[in-house]
Parts: C-alpha cells; structure tokens; sequence
C-alpha cells in the first residue's frame, strides 16, 4: 500500500507487505464439512449411549476423553481448515497441545492420590 | 505506509511468510493455542478434584435407576418430601458433601415439563452448537468463493445458533440455581462442584457471547460489502476460527462436566 493510487498486491507472493498480504483463498468444497458433522453427531450421541450403558469408572471415563480429544481434533482440522494449512502451523499448533495431555494423565494421578488420602 | 512493503526475499530478512498464512490469521491461531491451555487448566483442575472424591454408591443408584426410569415425573415421585427430588437424594445419602454426584441426577431437566431426562437438554445444547459450527463453515465456504449472499444467511444462521446456545444455557443456569446451587453452596453435594460449575460454564458462555457480538459485527461489515470491497472474506475465517474453537471447549465441558 505505497499510496492510494496504486494499491498493492494482497496475493502477491515475491513483493508482499506483512501488514496486509493474504494468500489466494479457495474453496476445498462442502462435502468433508457435512461429512465432520456426522461423525460429531453421532459421537455425541454415542456419548450419552455408553454413559448409560456401562458402569462409571476410569474405563468408561477414558473413552469419553478419548471420544472427546477425537471430535476435537475432526474440528480443528476439518472445520478450522488445518489440514489445508503450512505443515509448519500445523506443528507449532497441534504439538504444545500435547503437554495438555501430559497434564491430564498427571493431575488424574494426583487426584487418585488425594481420593486416597482423604477417603 | 511504504516502510511496510519488504522489498528483499530472503527468508530471515523477512521477505516470505513462514506459515503461508496472513498476519490476522497467524495471530488468531496463537490467540486459541493460548486460550486453550487456560480452558485445559480449567477442566483439567475440574477433573482433579472430582475425581479426589468418590462416586454415589453404585448398587444405590442401580435400585435408583430401576426405581424411577426416564420419563418418570419425579415432582410427583416424591411429593411428600417437603424439598422435593433434592430432598429426597440429600435424606437417601445420594447427594452428600462427601461424594460427587451423579450428572444424571443433576441434569435431569427439560424445558415445559417435570419428567426425569438425564442428558437430554445437555444433548440438544451440543447439537445446537454443532449446527451453528457448521453453518459458520459453510459461511467460510462461500466466502472463499466470493458468494456474498451465502454468507449473509449462514453468518446470520450462525448467530441464531449461538443465541439459542444462550438462552439454553441461561435456563439450564436458572433452574440449577432455582434448586440452591450458588458458587458457594450446593444441596447436590461438594460445593466445589457447583463452584466449578459455574466458573467454566460462565467462562465458556462469555466466550460464546462475545463470538455472537463479532460474529454480529462482521455479519454488518459483510452486508456493508466491506470483504467485497476488499477483494477477500478472510474476516469471516478469522472469526470463524474462534467460533469453532468455542465449539471444540464445549466438546470438553461437556465431556468433564455432563459425562464424567
């Protein structure tokens, strides 16, 4: 954007301006989207089913965490377009969510400590 | 504004974009990467003190479940208890400070009637916000090829969507308060967990507040043709990401809160 009558390429990839430089965007089509919403659907319903169907405890607990981490990760690369994104993004975004794991499997270990504890 | 322009391509001096993305996008991206690990310390303490107490006694709630099956009006089960269902939990031993009570006897509700349905209205709140995420992408979509129309009704779709979440979300509140819970007192057991309820139901709900009042804004500027104008709809993307990221924490508050 040097002035205002000669506006810069936004697209443009050799020549850009950070500020306002975005790549061509285009369309990877419906069909994937509709696709990401049934399986939510019918994991969430699949949720509620096992919720009443098997008994509480850390086996049933560990499949809605892990149905829970699965629908998660169909949004983010489906519905946030991540799988479309620079493998560089991809990393830098999926990978420091890792540590959220290593937290939850430490607290639940914590907690099981103090359940101990106190009980 | 010519200081922007980088006329060099060299990598280090700044002359590519290491991430093929633009700057907005890139910052959004980091902003929920950060927003995350705030929501993941919040259930993560949530399921750190559920889990430090035990469960309702499991042959209690069997005899439970036998004694009043879904759809059972439990107004009228027990009436004789002068605190109703609460009551009757809290003299039986099955809502104790002692133990974590059971989701099913905590969200049990559903708008115009009395009748037992654990889940339900939990289910049909998901369902809401999942459809609003889908209409957010298919937004996105047609931004991406330029129909302004098909952006104007998903986006005001999206945000039907996300006050319907609301309103839910401000009956389930009334009610659970209705029936004594306040962020320091419980009759369902641990006051931590109404506590808790609250504070990460609230902090979701005010992150689904603020996406409608964007999504609400950028919906103006698409109908302003201000994306037209620009040459792109990567606003509408942009603020479909942080949509679709309250729709991912409220896969995990579900999760933690409704299932666990």
């Amino acid at each position: 954007m040097s002035n205002h009558n000669t506006p810069v390429d936004i697209h443009d990839e050799v020549n850009y301006d950070p500020i306002v430089w975005v790549p061509k965007a285009h369309s990877h089509g419906t069909k994937g989207l509709w696709k990401t919403f049934w399986i939510l659907l019918v994991l969430t319903i699949a949720d509620v089913a096992l919720y009443f169907t098997i008994d509480p405890g850390y086996f049933r607990n560990g499949i809605f965490i892990f149905l829970g981490i699965v629908k998660a990760a169909f949004i983010v690369y489906s519905f946030m377009h991540l799988t479309f994104e620079h493998k560089a993004l991809k990393k830098s975004i999926v990978l420091p969510m890792l540590f959220v794991i290593y937290l939850i499997v430490l607290m639940l270990d914590e907690a099981r400590y103090w359940l101990d504890l106190n009980w | 504004m010519s200081n922007h322009a980088v006329s060099t391509t060299s990598t280090w001096a700044g002359g590519k974009s290491p991430f093929k993305v633009s700057y907005g996008k890139l910052m959004m991206w980091f902003f929920l990467l950060s927003d995350a690990f705030t929501f993941s310390s919040l259930l993560v303490g949530y399921a750190t003190v559920r889990f430090s107490f035990p469960q309702a006694d499991e042959t209690q709630m069997e005899q439970l479940r036998t004694e009043m099956p879904f759809g059972t009006d439990v107004h009228e089960m027990f009436h004789a208890n002068p605190d109703g269902f609460v009551g009757e939990m809290v003299d039986r031993g099955i809502f104790a400070e002692t133990q974590w009570p059971a989701p099913e006897l905590v969200f049990n509700h559903f708008p115009g009637h009395h009748l037992h349905w654990p889940l339900m209205f939990v289910s049909l709140m998901t369902f809401i916000l999942i459809m609003s995420s889908v209409t957010m992408v298919l937004a996105v979509e047609a931004g991406q090829r330029m129909e302004r129309k098909k952006v104007e009704i998903y986006m005001l779709l999206t945000i039907v969507g996300g006050l319907m979440f609301l309103g839910c979300q401000a009956w389930e509140w009334t009610m659970f308060i209705g029936e004594g819970a306040k962020l320091y007192s419980n009759p369902f057991g641990p006051v931590t967990f109404a506590a808790l309820f609250f504070l990460v139901t609230g902090f979701h709900g005010f992150h689904v507040l603020s996406g409608v009042v964007i999504n609400f804004i950028i919906y103006l500027n698409v109908l302003r043709g201000t994306y037209e104008e620009r040459g792109h709809y990567e606003m509408v993307e942009k603020v479909g990401l942080y949509w679709h990221f309250v729709d991912l924490v409220w896969v995990f508050v579900f999760t933690f809160f409704y299932l666990i």
